[in-house]
């Protein structure tokens, strides 16, 4: 029987190798990505927790069964939130999931708020949290994608390059355009709210 | 939430689920590779065959074929394998992407590295004679493969526009004019009197050539300018020297 804190000192890379020789390691690894993998699914998808449970569960096989193919020069979680995201969008256009209004923590939100909003317009953030995740919801999933990984995940430019496969300059434009849509939508909400 | 991974564990037990082995990712990925260098390959030789026919066509005749220059290259472009060095260069690039790392490097980047290297191995197999091996094979086995491409014969075989070609099948008539047989087995009566010879030759039966002039009527055709079969004739040679 394994346990926890045989791998509690051991990097994800090592667990792969461990699990290709014994598979009652890959629960470590699991246990490891589970949360931060149904949060993402959920931020990206906008579907139930129960639809997101099922992707997860689908991620994690995925990622069984094609484990010989990790490249060790790799970071690990890059692979798996890349078979995270394929998972999801291949859900969502097979429609297997339905979209449903998925709550975000206020330090996300935060996260993403003042990445977006220079000082001047830091007063938008007065928008209420169900104004603001309702535009954020709304944002065409690319420009959703990257900006969860970047000020939520806190992923760098080389990991979301690893994890969506596009080159790092596209994901540095589409970083770009996604806080200048971002930052449009929520000055017309504040129009709109002013003039009510 | 909690017991998702328990749950996914217990299905890999219960099913019997197993990593796909590493050959699988190996063999994959070498396929892919391969595929991507094939296609770079037939794209070389597809430009060598651009380059063979842009190079055999005389650019230098459009104002006798009575069309401006952009007109003429328009015409004369060879779509059929412009298309085939387009489509493989874009199976090399669908192939690229898909290795592992494929997808850090630019759409442009990988289009260009493709092209460009289709472009230096057509240039080799051009200069290597290879080019006009394959025409040859294309001409022979591939059937109507003369009208997908414009070729030289198609570019000559305008004596209403006074473009000639054939081959001289009979000499010593007077006036130093010969009778041909032009490419679709058509007997002339060249009128060579003043005509300019181009190239290192002189009038002789089994002699391809190909002859700018007039048409005066169904038989006959008064020539001008004679050239070499092969190129344009970089030697003047006046009358039947």
């Amino acid at each position: 029987m394994i346990t926890g804190s045989e791998c509690v000192n051991k990097t994800d890379e090592q667990i792969v190798v461990l699990t290709l020789k014994n598979q009652d390691y890959y629960l470590f690894l699991m246990k490891r990505y589970e949360a931060k993998l149904l949060n993402y699914i959920l931020k990206i998808s906008n579907i139930s927790r129960e639809d997101a449970e099922d992707i997860l569960q689908e991620v994690f096989i995925k990622a069984y069964q094609n484990l010989n193919n990790f490249d060790l020069n790799f970071k690990f979680s890059n692979w798996i939130y890349s078979i995270a995201h394929n998972t999801t969008i291949s859900a969502f256009r097979k429609k297997k999931v339905r979209p449903q209004t998925v709550s975000w923590e206020d330090k996300d939100l935060n996260n993403i708020l003042e990445s977006t909003l220079e000082a001047e317009n830091r007063s938008l953030q007065k928008l209420t949290y169900k104004q603001i995740l309702k535009i954020i919801n709304q944002l065409p999933l690319k420009y959703k994608d990257v900006l969860i990984l970047k000020f939520i995940e806190g992923k760098d430019y080389r990991e979301i390059s690893d994890i969506l496969r596009k080159p790092m300059g596209t994901i540095a434009t589409l970083i770009n355009r996604a806080k200048k849509s971002l930052k449009q939508e929520l000055k017309k909400e504040d129009i709109k709210l002013k003039k009510l | 939430m909690k017991n998702i991974s328990n749950k996914v564990l217990k299905k890999i037990r219960d099913n019997n689920i197993k990593p796909k082995p590493r050959w699988y990712f190996i063999t994959r990925n070498y396929f892919i590779w391969s595929i991507f260098g094939i296609s770079i390959i037939l794209g070389s030789f597809a430009f060598s065959m651009v380059l063979f026919i842009i190079k055999q066509l005389d650019w230098d005749i459009y104002h006798y074929i009575g069309e401006g220059f952009l007109k003429t290259v328009f015409i004369s472009l060879p779509y059929f394998w412009l298309i085939f060095l387009i489509l493989f260069t874009g199976v090399a690039y669908y192939n690229f992407i898909h290795t592992k790392r494929g997808y850090r490097f630019k759409f442009i980047s990988i289009l260009l590295i493709s092209l460009i290297i289709s472009i230096i191995l057509g240039t080799g197999l051009y200069f290597n004679g290879f080019s006009e091996r394959l025409e040859n094979v294309f001409l022979e086995k591939i059937p109507y493969y003369n009208r997908l491409v414009y070729s030289r014969e198609e570019q000559w075989m305008q004596p209403k526009r006074g473009l000639l070609a054939g081959t001289i099948i009979e000499t010593g008539l007077p006036e130093n004019n010969f009778i041909l047989m032009d490419l679709d087995n058509n007997r002339w009566k060249i009128e060579a009197g003043k005509v300019i010879w181009k190239g290192k030759m002189t009038p002789a039966t089994g002699l391809k050539i190909k002859l700018i002039g007039t048409l005066i009527d169904d038989n006959n055709f008064k020539a001008m300018e004679i050239r070499p079969w092969q190129g344009k004739g970089r030697f003047i040679m006046r009358g039947n020297q």
